[in-house]
């Protein structure tokens, strides 16, 4: 009878492992269409306020497809744009129809104490007088901007209610999408970054740096940035 | 072909004893986090993912110590938290930072962290081991860039020993460096002051000491909840506002029902810890005692507990002192482990 067992448990670990598959999930980061550089590349919004990035991180976390079973995996990636915006991640092998993710650090990592890694403060994206991570982060420079060095500096964060800033996300998968493909790209629209569900106007808002209602008006809008690019 | 064979097991097995070696060098010294007898079980266990080892303890310690995490070189987190006054600025109203600049608070004592759930007056710090990232950066407190700290310990051979002896390798993160910190400034734990010694029954109130704990009963201790003497909560406690516009807890919650809320604190070592308040506008503890004699109790946001006029005679502000001075705790400031 216990033979019979390990047999059984032994079948379904090689079924497991060989229904997954390893596959890249490449965030790309885009203003106007164009791939974002951190450079003086300049950048118009929605409201026709020029702009400049010089700094652009986020947090992505608990990256999980969706399938006939999903998996609840805790993970945490930070994508810079200047650096790395690539994910290394295992997938189920056939029947995805969807990813889902969150942009942002949720409230248990935001108090467990000293974290590394990704969540390394080293990072610069942790507040040290309130405790808790920045999301999002993007700095840069505009015409537009009221604030001193007429800088812009939108700091993302805030994990207790009612300020979330974490926001949770579902984007469907085409169809045996990696049949084909080893790669997802999901686009990062930052248009959509100064209007989508709230707008953000440099000339009022040039620097969001604390927790409160601006950040999560703006966290709200995180919803509408990310899309799987088509193809064909 | 065996000349290959027997060298390629000759390295496995060099490399076998080298490892079991390096490990054997790594034998922490576990510390027991002891609980004082009477005091309740923290509500949140900071050694839980970070183990007490007496390698630890000496690391947060010499960090604790370490002027060189300042910018200047000249301020470490002993600076503002000297053993003598239960490690806050004794008889400082504001603390001094690099560049001789002022902090905007009074620097509170540390003492029985580990049964704090935030940090700061305004409870802005969710958790004792990133508490350190305030001070170090803060331009009117150390003023140093993470960066820069982490760098400077790293070219230090005596700190990449310790680290090795209580992490298991040289390897130098911030997550280590504030572990570090936490085993230090969570094992500073004061309970063996007059009063703890009276209520282990070994030793005795005087009469007026006695007086002042009755009165302290009946007045304070909903607040100073023995045998912590605070219940971590954060409370408007009809202070007026300062000349820094500090609104406390509302700054951290954005919520104007926080406003001037600040924590708070314990009244352990209170006869070192002087001045008192946020700010250390109150020199010694009968103003302290004064101001909620006079408090005005139609105050908007006044904490409800504080409603209720409290009569007090002269007399009996002495003896409610002379209770307080009965939390002051010598073994504490004089405990030699804690000191470099």
């Amino acid at each position: 009878m216990i033979r019979v067992c390990f047999l059984l448990i032994f079948i379904c670990s090689t079924q497991i492992i060989y229904c997954q598959k390893q596959v890249y999930i490449k965030f790309e980061n885009t203003a106007n269409g164009k791939k974002i550089a951190m450079d003086e590349t300049v950048f118009t919004n929605i409201f026709n306020e020029q702009y400049n990035i010089s700094k652009l991180k986020y947090y992505i976390s608990n990256i999980n497809f969706v399938a006939l079973y999903t998996n609840k995996s805790k993970n945490v990636y930070l994508i810079d744009a200047s650096k790395n915006d690539s994910i290394s991640i295992t997938a189920p092998k056939s029947k995805i129809i969807g990813i889902q993710f969150q942009i942002g650090i949720d409230s248990l990592l935001n108090c467990s104490g000293a974290q590394t890694g990704v969540l390394d403060p080293l990072n610069e994206l942790f507040w040290t007088w309130n405790s808790g991570y920045i999301n999002f982060k993007l700095e840069g420079t505009s015409t537009s901007s009221t604030a001193d060095k007429q800088r812009i500096e939108q700091h993302i964060g805030g994990y207790k209610a009612p300020y979330k800033t974490m926001r949770k996300l579902y984007l469907e998968i085409p169809t045996n999408y990696f049949v084909k493909n080893k790669t997802l790209i999901i686009q990062m629209d930052l248009d959509k970054y100064w209007k989508a569900t709230n707008e953000i106007h440099i000339a009022e808002k040039p620097v969001i740096a604390s927790v409160g209602q601006m950040a999560s008006d703006a966290a709200d809008n995180f919803l509408k940035m990310f899309l799987i690019k088509k193809y064909d | 072909m065996i000349k290959v064979v027997l060298s390629f097991f000759i390295f496995i097995g060099l490399a076998l004893f080298l490892i079991s070696a390096s490990k054997k060098n790594y034998t922490p010294k576990p510390l027991p986090f002891i609980i004082p007898k009477g005091f309740p079980v923290p509500t949140k266990n900071i050694f839980a993912n970070n183990k007490l080892t007496e390698e630890g303890f000496q690391l947060g310690k010499k960090l604790f110590y370490d002027t060189r995490l300042s910018k200047d070189g000249e301020v470490s987190c002993e600076s503002c938290h000297q053993q003598f006054a239960s490690f806050s600025t004794y008889d400082h109203d504001l603390s001094h930072g690099v560049n001789n600049s002022f902090t905007n608070r009074n620097a509170p004592v540390l003492v029985n962290l580990a049964w704090m759930d935030n940090m700061h007056w305004d409870g802005g710090i969710n958790h004792l081991e990133v508490q350190p990232l305030s001070p170090i950066t803060m331009p009117n407190e150390m003023g140093e860039t993470l960066d820069a700290v982490l760098a400077k310990i790293k070219a230090d051979e005596n700190y990449r020993s310790m680290f090795k002896s209580a992490f298991g390798d040289a390897n130098i993160t911030t997550q280590r460096m504030l572990k570090a910190f936490a085993q230090y400034t969570g094992s500073l734990v004061s309970a063996n002051s007059k009063y703890d010694k009276v209520k282990r029954g070994e030793a005795a109130f005087i009469v007026p000491e006695q007086k002042g704990y009755e009165i302290f009963k009946a007045n304070c201790n909903t607040c100073h909840i023995e045998p912590l003497f605070t219940d971590n909560s954060f409370r408007n406690n009809g202070i007026s506002l300062n000349r820094f516009n500090d609104i406390g807890r509302q700054k951290i919650t954005l919520d104007k029902k926080d406003s001037l809320k600040f924590k708070v604190p314990t009244l352990r070592n209170i006869g070192l810890s002087l001045p008192y308040m946020h700010d250390g506008r109150f020199g010694d503890v009968e103003k302290v005692i004064d101001h909620y004699r006079n408090l005005d109790t139609n105050l908007v946001n006044l904490d409800p507990l504080l409603k209720k006029k409290i009569i007090m005679t002269e007399k009996e502000k002495k003896q409610l002192a002379l209770f307080l001075y009965t939390l002051t705790d010598t073994s504490f400031t004089k405990n030699k482990r804690f000191a470099m």
